[in-house]
């Protein structure tokens, strides 16, 4: 009688770290400052005026607004996933247009270099 | 169940296995893209990126294994597909900053060479500008030797200038001297005539009046012996300055035929010539000529008036006219 007291102090024990966990993970809200805060840097960095960068920054915004339907809708792994497809755009956009402005400072450089080799001769 | 209903359900199964592992678009693509990038420069210059790429692609393979057509496995690949975007736009971002520190050395070589040019061009400016100043010197040297010479030269000009000045002006006192000698030896002369004979200034020259019964006897051209030393005086007078032109005019009075006394005059102005011309006086400025009786000075019909028109006029003629003449 004892022993089954025991087990069932246990049984319930764990029913209850069981359910906690459960209601934990239910009422954990979803992680969203990967996604927006690569957002924002994409925009301050000017991807809106890069058609590629600015392509993928429009991905990332409607993949973040996927992911918050998806937790409204109760579907947090799904939102999460979601969010990975918004960070990882989100990325690629800060990337692009990191690279255009690269890109037009190495042309800028070339300019220079090409007009100080006319000029000297 | 013979050979060929075997075939078919091999065929079968096999067309529902590979049904059953088509890959999502999102792993086909994610593959292409890793292919791209694991061949191109983002292996040797954004390695770090492609590994990243590679292990998310890994995780999207494993979930593909375990449930090809769940979400996650969809997200996965899609993740993956973009890290394998971003390995390629970090490979592209380190090259241009490859090519931006490139183009930088290349403007600081061009810079350099351009310095080092300019070094050079100055340089030789400045060596160039030395031999110039050393040219110059030299230069100034002999400007300085061609003053001087010059400077001797003027100096040597403007003494001759002023010996020649001091010799015209010498020369232009004694030219006036000369002169007022020579008007004094006139107004000597003059003088000394106007004791001889009678003298008087007319627009020709000054006229020298001899009396005609004073140098010749009647209806003769030979000079009487007193007339001689007259004529002799008058010659020394007129001999004072003898480069003056005379003419020689030889008058008579109306008595007799006019032909006699015009050769007759003639002959009179001729032997006063020749007197004159025996006494020194230059042959070719004397000239002589008879009037006859048509220029009388007085009344021919009294013996006092044609003793007056009986004379020998010796004209001394104008520097100027004789000049002209």
């Amino acid at each position: 009688m004892k022993h089954r007291s025991k087990v069932g102090i246990t049984i319930f024990i764990m029913a209850i770290v069981v359910a906690a966990i459960a209601a934990g993970c239910a009422s954990t809200p979803l992680r969203t400052e990967a996604s927006t805060s690569g957002i924002r840097a994409a925009e301050e960095l000017g991807a809106a005026d890069v058609p590629q960068a600015s392509l993928h920054l429009n991905l990332a915004r409607e993949s973040l607004e996927k992911a918050r339907v998806l937790a409204a809708q109760d579907k947090k792994e799904q939102a999460a996933s979601m969010l990975l497809r918004a960070e990882a755009d989100a990325e690629l956009a800060i990337a692009l247009s990191h690279e255009d402005s690269e890109r037009s400072e190495a042309l800028a450089a070339v300019a220079r270099v090409r007009k100080l080799q006319q000029d000297s001769r | 169940m013979n050979a060929k209903s075997i075939f078919v359900i091999v065929a079968c199964a096999g067309l529902l296995a590979s049904c059953a592992t088509t890959a999502p678009i999102e792993l086909v693509n994610a593959r292409e893209a890793y292919r791209q990038a694991s061949t191109g420069p983002a292996v040797q210059v954004a390695p770090a990126q492609l590994h990243e790429a590679q292990q998310a692609l890994a995780l999207a393979e494993q979930s593909f294994q375990k449930n090809p057509k769940s979400y996650q496995t969809q997200d996965l690949a899609y993740v993956a597909h973009r890290k394998a975007q971003l390995a390629q736009a970090s490979a592209s971002i380190a090259q241009k900053q490859a090519s931006q520190a490139q183009a930088r050395r290349d403007y600081q070589d061009a810079q350099s060479k351009i310095i080092a040019e300019t070094k050079t061009d100055l340089d030789q400016t400045r060596t160039a500008l030395a031999a110039s100043e050393r040219s110059g010197e030299v230069s100034a040297e002999r400007l300085s030797s061609a003053q001087d010479a010059r400077i001797a030269a003027d100096r040597q000009t403007a003494q001759a200038q002023e010996a020649l000045a001091a010799s015209a002006a010498q020369q232009l006192a004694s030219e006036q001297e000369a002169r007022k000698a020579a008007e004094k030896r006139a107004a000597d002369a003059q003088a000394a005539l106007a004791k001889l004979a009678t003298v008087r200034e007319e627009p020709r020259g000054m006229v020298i009046t001899l009396s005609g019964s004073v140098l010749f006897a009647t209806n003769q051209s030979t000079l009487l012996p007193d007339a001689q030393l007259r004529l002799n005086k008058v010659a020394d007078a007129l001999l004072i300055n003898d480069q003056q032109n005379l003419i020689i005019e030889g008058h008579a009075d109306s008595s007799g035929d006019a032909g006699y006394n015009l050769d007759l005059s003639l002959r009179r102005a001729n032997t006063v010539r020749n007197y004159l011309v025996g006494r020194g006086y230059q042959a070719s400025r004397i000239r002589a000529y008879g009037f006859g009786e048509r220029n009388p000075i007085a009344d021919n019909a009294s013996a006092e008036g044609r003793a007056n028109n009986r004379r020998v006029e010796i004209v001394v003629e104008h520097e100027t006219l004789a000049t002209n003449k």
